[in-house]
């Protein structure tokens, strides 16, 4: 019995040896189980979880009236989750019937192993409900939002459109992106590893703070009857392009922008040709969209020619240079240095005092008067008037003023800048430095964003633009409000007048460059009341075919245009701010 | 106690005893095993085969046929085996060359044969086969296993088959296995410690060494080691190579550190839903502690320890050596097995692939483990009381 003796004791040491062992990996499970177990707990989780966001709803964009120009509109998503969809010869009944698609489009995707497959997106919320009522398995309805612009193609190159991501693109929409777009909120959500979502684990949200309103100035009914104005004279005149421009002289509000053609901000990218830009190569497609959503009120540069002489007048009055009665004598032409510059009547004007050439619009006298202010003078109010700064416009791409160094500034350079050639500015340029020099001398920020309210109406966040007082003096704007009324009432301009109010403005008839292409470029500067401007608008013509001229052309479309709104404006008690 | 009842029941019809103690607590496992089988297998099995229960039934299928040779086993006369040591090792070594030409690739690995649409892991097949060869060796050899002549021939004769098994079907745990039956087979019927505490040395030292040369040669150029030696960094730090090698071996950590003390309950593993690969193969004890907790895992631990104590007083108490042996054969098949297991699941040894008896996927696993108890249940019937 000896041998079987140690058998059993060495028997027993294995069981032992196998007890010890287990007892020490029981420990490492303690170990593992209780003092690791909220780091593990923790990876686990981190694994497990996948965050996704919600969308927060874009702040809509409202007119001066609380007209909506740019909204949201809820739009569903509809995919099919394979592992889950129990009946799948309904849900492919139903999802071809409701969404509008052929059977085998959809039994493709129902069939198709993947954890998720997006059946169609840009469903409108009527369509998705009725989907989400039958209540499939394995079908999901996800609602998003969309950008929508209620008005199309109303104020497009002002307000801009959003793209894929609800983000701004061009416009408003980018400008004030951080306002409109809100903050997303998260769904934490507890996944497989293959992402599919396990609906018996909680979730966990954060929800999504929507975007601020933003009030703007522009004013939708403006707005419509200046588009309309521009397109009937873009038609009648066979004109490349037709800008009109409508402010608030006093505080640099933006009633009006319009820039036709415009595009429809519904679809960004179908060209006005009716053409989806897809079709194009990638660099031609850019080309032609960004030629499209360009806004020559801001983006492009032009010599303003004749409402030039606003500024030039303004000069020469601040700087003494001239005076309202002082006489010039026109014979057609003069002459600066070796060159003999025209004046636009052959047989000149004759004996002229300064308020008649520059009713007149004479520019004999305008080269005078800049000769007599000199080259350094002309350009410190050049940069006073703020010409040399752009305007701060609340709008993307503003141009810079194109304009000649100092320097290389001689007689003839300074004889054509003064009445408005051989540089370039924009028309909000133009717009804004001549509310400065009629409002009184204060030099205001062209801008569209009044406030911004948070979606509950709560916080309301006012915008303030800068103003500068010192551009001219009370007098010298009291003097250019009479002559420019006068330009209206009886010279160049007075195909501007509307009776019953009084009127100031400048035309301008500008050829474009190269000379000689015949390429013209015919423009109006109107503001009214002419005592107490209120409203102050800029009508440009981009080559137009037949009669060219500022006086006859584009007059008569701020006439029209001031007919309309300024009785309107009356009536919204608009006033001074 | 129980053992001691039982006897006594035993004793009143006669010669004829059943080990219900045993018998339960494998029937225990068994179920057990089927039911987290289930668990970490139904969700993947419902997204790849559109079947949640299909491994369910495999398993269920191979258990209930490995229950019928148990019950058929278990009523045979274990000498009857005796004949069959040295067919068991020539078979077994004949079965580990069919898979040459005729294995079947599953995984990345070739380890089964098809035998009448049944497939067979031929491992399974020469743990057992060893188990009834070095029996018959070693009780044939009487007093001769005292030499140095008997021991290494004890000790030598089951490494051609393991290093079939390494060589031809790449299973490194299965190698280590049949020669953990041999030694601690060896280890019972010799009388000495000596040679077994130097033996543990030897193992001691290679294993360090290997791990030593392993990081000295990856701090040198990585690239140069095989997978096996990639393995044993992962082991080391096997956050650094979660992506990677350490994928398995980190996701199980997950599993288990997230199950905490008491579980998240039973069926609401998280990572069984894709990120632990084949949750209901090799890792499923990392399954069971999510589920069930720290509670659950030592709970599982504890029951596989009472098998264990259970063979030791079925070993201590057979008629014979031949029977004793058996069973010590069997017990060092499963306590190696559980020990390695539970080792790798958290990740104290480095990964290889080795199943946890009876719970585990995989069917030829749990039919040759069934047998095996089959032949305990005859040896312990084979007790006579008057022995004890």
């Amino acid at each position: 019995m000896n041998h079987k003796t140690y058998h059993r004791s060495k028997t027993v040491t294995v069981f032992f040896l196998c007890a010890i062992v287990l007892f020490g990996l029981a420990g490492r499970l303690v170990y593992l189980m209780v003092f690791q177990s909220e780091y593990y707990t923790l990876k686990a989780r981190e694994l497990h979880e996948r965050e996704r966001s919600i969308k927060a709803a874009r702040g809509r964009i409202i007119d001066a009236n609380g007209k909506i120009l740019a909204d949201n509109k809820t739009v569903c998503t509809v995919s099919v989750i394979h592992s889950q969809i129990k009946d799948a010869e309904k849900v492919i009944a139903v999802l071809s019937e409701e969404l509008g698609l052929s059977q085998d489009y959809v039994r493709k995707r129902v069939e198709k192993y993947s954890s998720i497959e997006k059946i169609k997106s840009n469903v409108d919320k009527v369509t998705g409900d009725a989907i989400r009522s039958y209540a499939m398995d394995g079908v999901k309805v996800d609602e998003d939002y969309k950008r929508y612009y209620p008005y199309d193609t109303l104020a497009s190159k002002a307000l801009g459109f959003t793209g894929g991501d609800n983000q701004g693109i061009i416009g408003l929409e980018v400008i004030y992106e951080e306002y409109l777009k809100g903050e997303a909120g998260t769904i934490l959500t507890v996944t497989d590893a293959k992402g599919v979502e396990q609906d018996e684990e909680g979730e966990a949200r954060v929800e999504p703070v929507s975007g601020r309103d933003l009030y703007v100035s522009l004013d939708i009914n403006i707005q419509s009857y200046a588009t309309q104005l521009a397109k009937q004279t873009m038609e009648t005149k066979e004109a490349d392009r037709v800008s009109i421009l409508v402010m608030n002289p006093q505080n640099g509000e933006i009633l009006a922008m319009v820039d036709v053609p415009e595009f429809d901000l519904n679809n960004p990218y179908t060209l006005q040709n009716g053409m989806d830009a897809m079709a194009y190569s990638e660099k031609k497609r850019q080309e032609l969209l960004n030629a499209m959503w360009r806004n020559g009120c801001i983006n492009d540069t032009y010599e303003p020619g004749s409402t030039f002489k606003i500024i030039t007048a303004a000069a020469g009055l601040e700087s003494g240079a001239v005076k309202p009665e002082d006489t010039f004598n026109c014979p057609g032409f003069i002459m600066v240095e070796d060159r003999k510059i025209r004046c636009h009547k052959v047989g000149g004007h004759g004996a002229e005092n300064f308020v008649q050439g520059t009713m007149n619009s004479c520019n004999p006298v305008f080269i005078t008067v800049g000769l007599r202010i000199g080259v350094e003078r002309y350009y410190s109010y050049f940069r006073q008037f703020g010409l040399l700064d752009k305007t701060g416009v609340d709008l993307p791409g503003e141009a810079g003023t194109i304009m000649h160094k100092m320097e290389n500034i001689g007689p003839v350079e300074l004889a054509t800048i003064s009445f408005g050639q051989s540089f370039q500015i924009t028309p909000i340029q133009l717009a804004t430095t001549a509310s400065s020099i009629v409002n009184g001398g204060r030099r205001i920020t062209p801008h569209f964003a009044v406030k911004a309210v948070s979606a509950d109406g709560t916080d309301s966040l006012v915008f303030s633009y800068p103003v500068r007082n010192d551009v001219v003096s009370a007098e010298t704007s009291e003097t250019m409000r009479y002559i420019l009324e006068q330009v209206v009432a009886e010279g160049s301009g007075k195909n501007g007048a509307v009776e019953g109010y009084r009127v100031g403005g400048k035309t301008a008839t500008s050829q474009t460059l190269p000379r000689g292409s015949g390429r013209y470029i015919a423009s109006f500067l109107g503001f009214a009341p002419a005592d107490d401007p209120q409203v102050l608008a800029l009508a440009i013509i981009h080559n137009p075919q037949g009669t060219y001229y500022g006086g006859q052309i584009a007059a008569p479309v701020v006439r029209q245009l001031f007919e309309n709104i300024l009785p309107y404006l009356e009536k919204k008690g608009y006033n001074r701010t | 106690m129980a053992q001691r009842n039982a006897s006594r029941r035993g004793q009143k019809k006669g010669e004829s005893f059943m080990d219900y103690s045993l018998l339960f607590i494998v029937l225990f496992l068994v179920g057990f095993g089927m039911v987290m089988v289930f668990s970490s297998s139904s969700y993947e099995a419902n997204l790849k085969l559109g079947d949640s229960t299909s491994y369910l039934r495999q398993q269920l299928f191979a258990s209930i046929l490995g229950l019928v040779a148990m019950m058929v086993v278990a009523n045979i006369p274990y000498h009857f085996w005796e004949r069959f040591a040295v067919p068991a090792y020539i078979g077994s070594a004949v079965l580990i060359l069919l898979i040459i030409p005729f294995g079947h690739e599953s995984g990345g690995a070739t380890r089964w044969l098809y035998i009448a649409g049944i497939s067979l892991q031929v491992a399974e097949v020469a743990k057992l086969g060893m188990i009834l060869f070095l029996s018959s060796l070693i009780c044939t050899l009487g007093k001769g296993i005292r030499t140095n002549k008997g021991f290494l021939l004890v000790l030598l004769s089951p490494v051609p088959i393991a290093a079939m098994i390494y060589l031809i079907t790449n299973n490194l745990s299965s190698a280590i296995i049949v020669m953990g039956i041999a030694v601690l087979m060896l280890f019972v019927s010799c009388p000495d410690y000596k040679r077994f505490f130097l033996l543990g040395l030897i193992v001691l030292a290679v294993a360090a060494a290997l791990v030593f040369y392993v990081v000295q040669t990856a701090e040198a150029h990585v690239d140069d080691l095989d997978f096996r030696g990639a393995r044993i960094l992962a082991w080391l730090d096997p956050e650094a190579y979660s992506d990677d090698r350490a994928f398995q071996t980190i996701q199980a950590l997950y599993a288990i550190g997230s199950g905490g003390v008491l579980g998240k309950g039973l069926g609401q593993s998280m990572q069984k839903r894709g990120f632990l690969p084949e949750a209901q193969n090799d890792m499923i004890f990392s399954i069971i502690c999510e589920e069930l907790g720290l509670f659950g895992g030592i709970a599982v631990i504890v029951m596989f320890l009472l098998l264990i104590w259970r063979l030791m007083i079925i070993a201590n108490n057979a008629p014979d050596l031949y029977g004793a042996l058996l069973v010590v054969g069997v017990l060092g098949h499963i306590a190696v097995q559980v020990i390695l297991n539970i080792a790798v699941v958290t990740n104290t040894i480095p990964n290889t692939g080795i199943s946890l008896p009876f719970i585990s996927y995989g069917g030829s696993s749990v039919m040759f483990l069934l047998i095996e108890i089959g032949l305990t249940l005859s040896v312990a019937k084979g007790i006579h009381l008057k022995d004890l």
